[in-house]
C-alpha cells in the first residue's frame, strides 16, 4: 500500500500500459490454447475411451477411461510394423539425403556460380511440385527400375522428399560463414583437413542439426510417394492412420495413431526452438 | 567487386550427387507424365502421339469439376490463411511479455502431419463432433451442421488453414520484420493513422512475403491428396484424388497422366505469374 | 507556424533516465540545435516533440495548446530521420507527396507544392527513381523535401546529415538553414557534430545525461560556457581550479596550480573573495610573444602539431600541460620556450 502512494504518477501509468498488454497477450494465448490445444484434447479424450461404455453425444468429455484403445491398435493392427517401418526408412533417408546434399550444399553456400539461382530453385522441386504427381509417375519410373514395392525404393523416395529441406538449410548455414574466418584459418596455416575439421563442421552444426530434424520429420510424415509406391507391401504411419480414416472410418484407433505419430514431432519442435536459431526454421520453409 | 566462381570440374562433381538426384528423379517423373499424357511410352498397348486423351479429360464432366473444386481450395486456403495470418504476424512484430511462449504454441500444427491434421479437425467439425455437439447443448441449433465432407469443401479449408497457418506465419513475420521502425514512424509523423499505415506501408511492403505465403498455400492447397480425401465432398473429388483414382483404379495412365500435366501446368503458372508479378511490385528497385 | 515549449519533461526507460527534467522555449521561426555527447537524449526529446513518446512528467506545448495526448499523426510537426526512413516501395513523387495526401490536399495543390520544393532542392529529375537508386545526399534531399512539403508547425531534424561526407554536409546545412529562414519554420535539430551546430543555429542546446547543461547563442556557447561540461566539449578548452584572492569590482585574481591569473568576470556571476573556482579558457586565446596583455606565462613547449592553417601546441607550465595554438609565421617547434600573454577578458567561470 505504501509503495503505490509513493510511486509517482507516471510509474503507475506505466505499470497500467504494461498491464494491458499483458491482458492482451494473455487473451491471444488463450485464443491460442484453444486453437491447438482443443484438437489434441479431443484425440487424446478419444484414445482413452472405453469400449464398455460409449462416449457419444450429449457427453463432452468420455464417461470413463481405459487403455483398451492401445491395447486393440497394438495387438489388432499392423501399427507395430509401421511403427518398425517408419522409424527404419527414416534415419536411413536422413543419413542418405545428408551424404548427398552435403557437397552440393558447399558449393551453393560458399561458391558464387553461374546460375546459382536456378539450382537453388530446382533444389526446392520436390517440395513444390505437386505430392500425387510425383508419386504417380516416379512409380513408373520405379516400376522400370525395378524400386516399387522394395524398401531401398521408399527410402530413396523419402530421400528425395526431405533434400530441399537439408540443402536449403545447410546451405544458409555454410553461407552465413563469415569468408574471414577461413580467411584467418588458412593464413594461420590450416591445411583443408583442419579446415573442414575445426572450421566447417563446428560453425554448420547447427544447420546440421535443423537439417536433419527437418528431414527426418519429413520422412516420419511422408504420403503420398509411400502410398503409391510402398503399399500394400510396406505399410508406414501415415498410411495405416489414412487406412484408419478412410472407408471404415475408426475413430478410437486413429486417435491412437495421430498420437503416436504427432508425439515425437511435437517433441522436436520444442529441440528445434529451443537450440537453434529461428532462421532455419524460415530457411527451410520459406522464401523462395 | 567479388569475383565469380567458374563451374570447373570439380563444382559440377560436388553439384551432382545432389542436384542430380533431385533432377533425375522429379525429371524423369515429370518427363513420364508429359509423354504418357500424349499417348507416349505406354507400359503396355501401343504407344504414338495423340491429343485423344487430352480431348476426352477436357470433355470430361467430373475431371473439369474436379478441377475447379481444386482451383477454389487452393485459392480459400491460401486466402484464408494469409488473412488469419497477417494480424497475428502484426501482433508479434514488437517482442513483449509471454511472446515467446505464444509463438511455440502458435508454431505446433507445423509439425503436426497433414493427416493428423486432418484427423484433428475432423474431430471438432464432423457431424457428431465436439462443435455441433456444443452449439446443440447451448440451445444455438436444432440440428448438426455440416461441416465435414460439405460440397462447398469448408472442411478442407479449415483443416488447410490450422495446419498451415504457423508456416504462413513465419512467412509474414519475416517479411513484417524487415520494415524499420522509423519508416512506420516516419508515416505516422506526416499524418498517417493506424488504417493508412496498414495499407500504405505494411502491406506494401509486406508485399514480396504475402505473395510467397499465398503461392506455397495455393499450390499445397490445389495438389493436395489425403486432407481432401478425408474431409472433402463426395463428389468432386480434388484433382490429385481423381488422377490417382484414374490411374491405380482404372489403369487409366494416360488421361491420369495429362490431370497431372494439367496440375504441374498451373504450380509451374503460378510461380512464374508470381516471379512477374513480384517484379513490378518491386520495381526496377 | 508556431512557438515550442517543453516544460520539466521527463522521460524513462526503465531504470534509464534519458530526459531528466527539462524546459525548453522555441520562438517562432526560430533554429534550435540540441547538442550533446551520444545517449544524452536528444533523440528521446525530439521523439517525445513528434509524439512518438510519452512523456513520463512535464508537458510539451505548441503555441499554448498542450500536446501530450495528440497522437503523432494530428501534430503539425514534420521529422526528418537520421536513417531518412524513405518509404522503398514508393517513388521520389510519391514520398514526398504522402504527407499531403494524407492531408486531403486535391492533386492540383499536391502538385503544385511538390513541384516547387523538389526544385528547391533539385530534385525535379529524380521523381520517377526510388529511394534504392539514389545517392545518400539525394535520399537525404527527398527525406528533406517530404517534411517541409507539408509547411509544419514545427520541423524536427535527428542527425540528418550525419551519413554524408563533409564537403556535402556543409553544402546541405546551409541549404537546410536558408530554407528553414525562408519558410520561416520553427526547427529543432539534433547533432553530435560542434561544427555543424555552431554554424547553423539561433541558439544551441548543450545537453549531458538527459539535463540541459547551457543553453545560449553560438558565441556565448563557445566563448563564455558556463560549465566544466560545456568548456570541455565545446572545441578545446584548458580548464583549472584556483582560489580566489582578491576581488576588485568584476576583477579577481586568482591563485591557479601554475601561477596567480587576472581574470575580469564581466558579464559574468562575479565569486567571492576565498571560493574555489573553476576556469577555461581557449587555446586560442593564448597569444604568443604578447606583452601587453594582464596575464604574462611562459612555458616549454612539448609538442608541435601541424594542423595546416594552425599548429597545435602542447605546452608545460611550472609542471602544468595546456594548449596553446600559433600560425605559421611564429615557426615554434617542440623545445622551444615561449611567452604568451592572456587578455582578462578571455577566461570563464565555470560551474560544477
Ligand atoms: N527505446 C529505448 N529503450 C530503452 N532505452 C532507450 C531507448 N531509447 C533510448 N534509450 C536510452 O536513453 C538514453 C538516451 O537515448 P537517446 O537515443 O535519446 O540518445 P541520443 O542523445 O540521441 O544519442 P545519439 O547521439 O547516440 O543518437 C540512452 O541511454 C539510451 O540507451
Ligand atoms: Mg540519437
Amino acid at each position: 500500500m505504501d509503495k503505490t502512494m509513493a510511486m509517482p504518477l507516471y510509474l503507475i501509468k506505466k505499470r497500467r500500459i504494461k498491464r494491458f498488454y499483458l491482458m492482451i497477450t494473455l487473451f491471444f494465448v488463450i485464443i491460442q490454447l484453444l486453437w491447438v490445444g482443443i484438437p489434441i484434447f479431443m484425440a487424446i479424450m478419444w484414445s482413452l475411451v472405453n469400449p464398455d461404455d460409449a462416449w457419444s453425444y450429449p457427453n463432452l468429455i468420455p464417461p470413463s477411461f481405459s487403455l483398451e484403445q492401445w491395447r486393440y491398435v497394438f495387438n489388432y493392427t499392423n501399427i507395430a510394423r509401421a511403427l518398425k517401418t517408419s522409424y527404419s526408412i527414416a534415419p536411413l533417408a536422413v543419413i542418405l539425403s545428408f551424404l548427398l546434399s552435403l557437397p552440393t550444399s558447399y558449393v551453393l553456400g560458399r561458391k558464387d556460380i553461374p546460375g546459382k539461382k536456378v539450382f537453388m530453385l530446382v533444389v526446392l522441386l520436390p517440395m513444390i511440385m505437386p505430392g500425387m504427381v510425383v508419386a504417380l509417375f516416379l512409380s513408373r519410373v520405379f516400376n522400370l527400375m525395378g524400386l516399387s514395392q522394395t524398401f531401398l525404393g521408399l527410402v530413396l523416395a523419402h530421400t528425395l522428399m526431405s533434400m530441399p529441406y537439408m540443402i536449403r538449410v545447410m546451405t544458409t548455414s555454410f553461407a552465413s560463414i563469415p569468408q574471414d574466418v577461413i580467411d584467418a584459418a588458412e593464413n594461420l596455416g590450416a591445411g583443408t583437413f583442419v579446415k573442414i575439421k575445426d572450421i566447417f563442421l563446428p560453425m554448420i552444426r547447427p544447420g546440421l542439426i535443423a537439417g536433419m530434424i527437418f528431414a527426418f520429420t519429413t520422412s516420419i510424415e511422408e504420403f503420398n510417394l509411400t502410398f503409391i509406391i510402398g503399399t500394400p507391401t510396406f505399410e508406414t504411419i501415415p498410411t495405416i492412420l489414412y487406412s484408419f480414416m478412410g472407408y471404415n472410418f475408426i475413430r478410437t484407433n486413429a486417435s491412437v495413431v495421430s498420437l503416436l505419430m504427432m508425439t515425437p514431432n511435437i517433441i522436436m519442435l520444442f529441440i528445434v526452438e529451443r537450440f537453434l536459431k529461428s532462421d532455419y526454421l524460415s530457411a527451410s520453409l520459406g522464401k523462395m | 567487386m567479388k569475383k565469380k566462381d567458374k563451374m570447373t570440374p570439380f563444382i559440377i562433381l560436388m553439384l551432382i550427387p545432389g542436384v542430380g538426384f533431385i533432377v533425375f528423379f522429379i525429371g524423369s517423373s515429370i518427363s513420364i507424365t508429359v509423354l504418357q499424357s500424349l499417348g507416349f511410352f505406354n507400359m503396355m498397348g501401343e504407344s504414338g502421339f495423340t491429343l485423344g486423351y487430352w480431348k476426352s479429360i477436357l470433355s470430361s464432366r467430373e475431371a473439369i469439376d474436379s478441377l475447379l473444386f481444386s482451383l477454389r481450395m487452393g485459392i480459400l486456403s491460401s486466402v484464408g490463411t494469409v488473412l488469419v495470418a497477417f494480424p497475428l504476424a502484426l501482433f508479434f512484430r514488437k517482442s513483449g511479455p509471454a511472446k515467446g511462449m505464444l509463438g511455440s504454441i502458435i508454431k505446433v500444427p507445423l509439425f503436426i502431419p497433414a493427416l493428423v491434421a486432418a484427423f484433428l479437425i475432423l474431430n471438432l467439425i464432423s457431424y457428431h463432433g465436439l462443435i455441433n455437439t456444443t452449439l446443440m447443448r447451448l440451445n444455438i441449433i436444432d440440428e448438426p451442421l455440416r461441416m465435414l465432407n460439405d460440397s462447398f469443401g469448408w472442411g478442407v479449408i479449415t483443416i488447410q488453414i490450422w495446419k498451415n497457418l504457423p508456416f504462413v506465419l513465419l512467412i509474414l513475420m519475416s517479411a513484417i520484420s524487415s520494415i524499420r521502425d522509423d519508416t512506420i514512424d516516419a508515416a505516422r509523423n506526416l499524418g498517417a493513422g493506424y488504417w493508412s499505415v496498414l495499407f500504405r506501408i505494411y502491406i506494401p511492403l509486406a508485399m514480396p512475403g504475402i505473395l510467397v505465403a499465398m503461392i506455397l498455400m495455393f499450390i499445397k492447397a490445389f495438389g493436395d491428396f489425403p486432407i481432401t480425401s478425408v474431409a472433402g465432398p463426395v463428389y468432386p473429388s480434388s484433382v490429385a484424388n481423381r488422377m490417382q483414382i484414374m490411374a491405380n483404379l482404372y489403369q487409366e495412365w494416360n488421361q491420369a497422366a495429362v490431370l497431372g500435366v494439367i496440375i504441374i501446368i498451373t504450380t509451374f503458372f503460378v510461380i512464374w505469374a508470381y516471379s512477374r508479378f513480384a517484379e513490378l511490385v518491386q520495381g526496377g528497385a | 507556424m508556431a512557438t515550442l515549449k517543453l516544460t520539466n519533461l521527463v522521460k524513462h526507460f526503465d531504470d534509464v533516465v534519458a530526459v531528466d527534467h527539462i524546459d525548453l522555449e522555441v520562438a517562432d521561426g526560430e533554429f534550435v540545435t540540441l547538442l550533446g555527447p551520444s545517449g544524452c537524449g536528444k533523440t528521446t526529446t525530439l521523439r517525445t516533440i513528434a509524439g512518438f513518446y510519452y512523456p513520463d512528467e512535464g508537458e510539451v506545448y505548441f503555441g499554448d495548446r498542450i500536446m501530450n495526448n495528440i497522437p503523432p499523426n494530428k501534430r503539425d510537426t514534420a521529422m526528418c530521420f537520421q536513417s531518412y526512413a524513405l518509404f522503398p516501395h514508393m517513388s521520389v513523387w510519391d514520398n514526398i507527396s504522402f504527407g499531403l495526401k494524407m492531408r486531403k490536399m486535391p492533386a492540383s495543390e499536391q502538385k503544385i507544392k511538390i513541384e516547387r520544393v523538389m526544385e528547391m532542392l533539385s530534385l525535379s529529375e529524380l521523381g520517377k527513381r526510388k529511394p534504392g537508386q539514389l545517392s545518400g545526399g539525394q535520399q537525404q534531399r527527398v527525406a528533406l523535401a517530404r517534411s517541409i512539403v507539408t509547411e509544419p508547425e514545427v520541423l524536427l531534424f535527428d542527425e540528418p546529415l550525419s551519413n554524408l561526407d563533409a564537403k556535402l554536409r556543409v553544402q546541405v546545412r546551409v541549404e537546410i538553414r536558408e530554407m528553414q529562414k525562408r519558410l520561416g519554420i520553427t526547427a529543432i535539430y539534433v547533432t553530435h557534430d560542434q561544427d555543424e551546430a555552431l554554424a547553423i543555429s539561433d541558439r544551441i542546446v548543450i545537453m549531458e545525461q538527459g539535463r540541459i547543461e547551457q543553453i545560449g547563442d553560438p558565441y556565448t556557447i563557445y566563448r563564455h560556457p558556463e560549465t566544466q561540461f560545456v568548456a570541455g566539449f565545446i572545441g578545446l578548452a584548458n580548464i583549472f581550479d584556483g582560489v580566489v584572492l582578491e576581488v576588485e569590482g568584476t576583477r579577481c585574481t586568482v591563485q591557479a596550480p601554475f601561477g596567480n591569473v587576472l581574470i575580469n568576470a564581466e558579464g559574468q556571476e562575479v565569486p567571492h573573495k576565498g571560493a574555489t573556482i573553476h576556469f577555461s579558457w581557449r587555446p586560442e586565446d593564448m597569444k604568443i610573444r604578447d606583452r601587453t596583455s594582464k596575464n604574462q606565462i611562459t612555458g616549454n613547449v612539448l609538442q608541435a602539431v601541424f594542423m595546416g592553417d594552425i599548429t597545435d601546441l602542447f605546452i608545460e607550465v611550472n609542471g602544468y600541460k595546456m594548449r596553446a595554438q600559433s600560425d605559421d609565421e611564429a615557426k615554434i617547434v617542440a623545445g622551444d620556450s615561449v611567452s604568451f600573454g592572456i587578455a582578462e577578458h578571455a577566461f570563464s567561470i565555470l560551474r560544477e
